[in-house]
């Protein structure tokens, strides 16, 4: 089962995707990070997260790039965060998939789904501000946005998070296009 | 009248393609005229025909009731982008304005709307039949 999480920052995405996975019950639970600890900044972000985590028996992977080399526990429950943060990383790093990024995201996350039972994914708005942003960040959007439609139509979940309230956007069962 | 709404890169042309199952008699938001815009089946990019008509001037008072008189049945896909930190030059901010003031008198035109995320259409309003 792969459940797509989505919602702009500071909208509660992370607490209900970890809830999410404690909800699939005793499999085995491994939290993939993609963010690289770079500065202070990421590093503080990085120990928030961990902070919330601490008692829910997460096993942490943090693998920045590449995710077809990562290898988990068949039959484990994953949360994977975030994917706007993994394409990053892809692009922006050196030596990593660049203009390839949306086939390397897209490759890497469905050779997690083969291993797992289920797979939770955390991705991000960034699509409605309306700026016109210079060259690699507009790239960087469109990629985010074609991955996020893959990824939208290969999940049996779809959830929009909404300052902690979760808005269903696809379930088993009904129409993608249902009031 | 139609009305598709989303973020930037939501897949909201190809929905309008598959599930709307509109094929052709499209106009572009990029370079159409407003003539265009009463005699074609869709437009996507509406957003930028906007930007355009206000680079040029030109008034968009009563737009969504001049369509539903010369083209009805037509699919509207724009761009949301009201969801940003206010922008420091002054006709982003007309702009931004102009666009949803636009876009909220369509979506009271509309029979239907929707908006995408992440490729899926949901519906966030229907009519009623008569």
């Amino acid at each position: 089962m792969i459940h797509l999480i989505t919602g702009g920052v500071g909208s509660g995405k992370s607490g209900y995707a970890e809830q999410q996975i404690v909800e699939l019950g005793d499999g085995e639970r491994i939290y993939l990070a993609t963010m690289a600890a770079k500065d202070d900044e990421s590093r503080m972000r990085i120990e928030k997260h961990r902070e919330r985590r601490r008692g829910l028996n997460f096993t942490t992977i943090e693998k920045p790039t590449r995710l077809g080399e990562v290898e988990v526990p068949a039959g484990s429950n994953v949360l994977l965060e975030c994917v706007s943060n993994l394409l990053a990383n892809e692009m922006f790093m050196p030596g990593q998939s660049g203009i390839h990024s949306v086939n390397a995201v897209i490759d890497g996350i469905e050779h997690l789904d083969r291993q797992c039972a289920n797979l939770v994914i955390v991705t991000n708005e960034v699509f409605s501000d309306g700026v016109q942003y210079g060259n690699m960040t507009h790239i960087y959007m469109e990629f985010l946005g074609l991955i996020n439609q893959h990824l939208g139509r290969m999940s049996d979940l779809v959830t929009e998070v909404v300052y902690g309230i979760p808005v269903p956007v696809k379930r088993p069962g009904h129409p993608e296009v249902s009031l | 009248m139609i009305l598709v709404v989303g973020g930037a890169f939501q897949g909201k042309y190809k929905f309008a393609n598959e599930k709307l199952n509109i094929r052709d008699g499209w106009a572009d938001g990029d370079d159409c005229q407003f003539s265009d815009i009463c005699r074609c089946r869709a437009i996507q990019h509406f957003h930028r025909y906007v930007k355009r008509a206000m680079e040029s001037h030109y008034d968009l008072t009563g737009l969504a009731a001049k369509l539903r008189e010369k083209n009805p049945d037509i699919t509207i896909l724009t761009n949301e982008l009201g969801s940003g930190v206010v922008p420091a030059d002054q006709f982003d901010r007309m702009y931004r304005d102009e666009l949803g003031r636009v876009c909220e008198e369509l979506a009271a035109e509309a029979d239907e709307v929707y908006r995408v995320i992440c490729g899926i259409g949901m519906i966030i309003k229907k009519k009623a039949a008569d």
